[in-house]
């Protein structure tokens, strides 16, 4: 680890306390995780410390550890990570938080932290189910109008369950049932040490 | 009937049909309806190599100035009430062209949640350009297509 991201590190633990649950330094990438009742006081402590300076936000995504890593997963399955970025320090990092229910996952909204939250945590609402408490306007904003269910966790249907066209007799475009079988595409992937081996298939 | 004496007053004959469908292929106007990278190479195919507007295909911004739409792209279910918006406002005769693999038949999309699987499900379809994405002359092959298509139609009945 680079005596940078140490000074990182330290840091975090310093301010944070006993509300940060984990560290990890992986890859030259620190990634911190909160519990979700402490996520949006984390937030804001992360922009307000001068030490830290997280000023920007980059990004904010959900994950669906439901299938996570080829076997069961124990701990909740709904999770949001923000990837922040600090200009004056020059370092960036990963904070993640488990939402506390998996049938109705909620965390709070860091719009009032940084406004370009917005838009990310209505993706991640869209996609994921994951709601954002405090947040001024939680639609969709990928799928369509009227759309139901969340495509990216892992037990929607690639397929979806409905497909559309044209109804002549209504002059309008319709929903329907989806007509075509799902289709599972498992890439077969080339290792390297099997490089130019010709027995593989 | 001899055309000798007239060709030298300066009329030509032909059928009524010739010359409208004549017309018709010498100005096909497409709507702009780009959705994905297909739109690039329908930029291409408009810009000055391969100069569309030497055929009399000139892009307008505006569905009820054009009698072409030309699909280029992925056509989500969003966008899809938008697209057959678009078709029911242009003026008759229209056509449709729709161009690379999406617009075809779904394409690499096909088995998505959000994407119609060919545009042809929402409007109907002239000519179906293949490719991902059909190349400039593929699509201005398609154009030839469809003009040769429109030189084949009988507008007065016998």
């Amino acid at each position: 680890m680079s005596a940078k991201l140490e000074r990182l590190s330290q840091t975090l633990r310093d301010v944070l306390g006993d509300a940060l649950l984990n560290l990890v330094t992986d890859r030259g990438e620190v990634t911190i995780e909160v519990a979700a009742a402490d996520y949006l006081r984390v937030a804001q402590t992360l922009r307000d410390t001068p030490e830290l300076g997280f000023e920007q936000l980059i990004d904010v995504s959900g994950v669906d550890y439901s299938a996570w890593a080829n076997g069961e997963w124990a701990g909740k399955r709904f999770a949001a990570a923000t990837h922040l970025l600090s200009v004056r320090h020059n370092w960036r990092l990963r904070l993640r938080a488990f939402a506390e229910d998996d049938e109705f996952p909620v965390l709070d909204s860091l719009v009032g932290v940084w406004p370009s939250a917005n838009w990310y945590e209505r993706e991640t609402f869209d996609l994921y189910g994951i709601l954002f408490s405090g947040h001024p306007d939680l639609r969709r904003i990928l799928t369509d109008y009227g759309f139901v269910g969340h495509p990216f966790r892992k037990d929607f249907p690639v397929s979806g369950h409905v497909e559309m066209r044209y109804d002549p007799e209504t002059g309008r475009v319709v929903y329907q049932p989806v007509t075509i079988e799902p289709r599972e595409n498992t890439p077969r992937i080339v290792r390297e040490e099997h490089y130019g081996d010709v027995g593989h298939g | 009937m001899s055309i000798e004496g007239v060709l030298r007053e300066g009329f030509v004959t032909t059928s009524l049909d010739a010359v409208i469908n004549w017309t018709r292929t010498g100005s096909l106007w497409p709507v702009t309806f780009g959705l994905a990278c297909c739109a690039v190479e329908m930029m291409h195919a408009g810009m000055s190599r391969y100069d569309l507007d030497r055929f009399g295909v000139i892009f307008r911004a505006s569905p009820r100035q054009s009698d072409l739409m030309i699909v280029a792209g992925t056509l989500c279910n969003k966008m899809a009430p938008a697209l057959r918006r678009v078709y029911d406002q242009m003026p008759e005769p229209r056509w449709v062209i729709s161009m690379g693999s999406c617009a075809n038949g779904g394409g690499y999309y096909h088995y998505s949640y959000s994407v119609v699987r060919g545009c042809d499900r929402i409007v109907p379809v002239d000519v179906y350009v293949p490719g991902c994405p059909p190349t400039a002359e593929a699509l201005l092959y398609g154009i030839f297509q469809l003009q040769n298509k429109i030189k084949r139609t009988n507008t007065i009945a016998r």
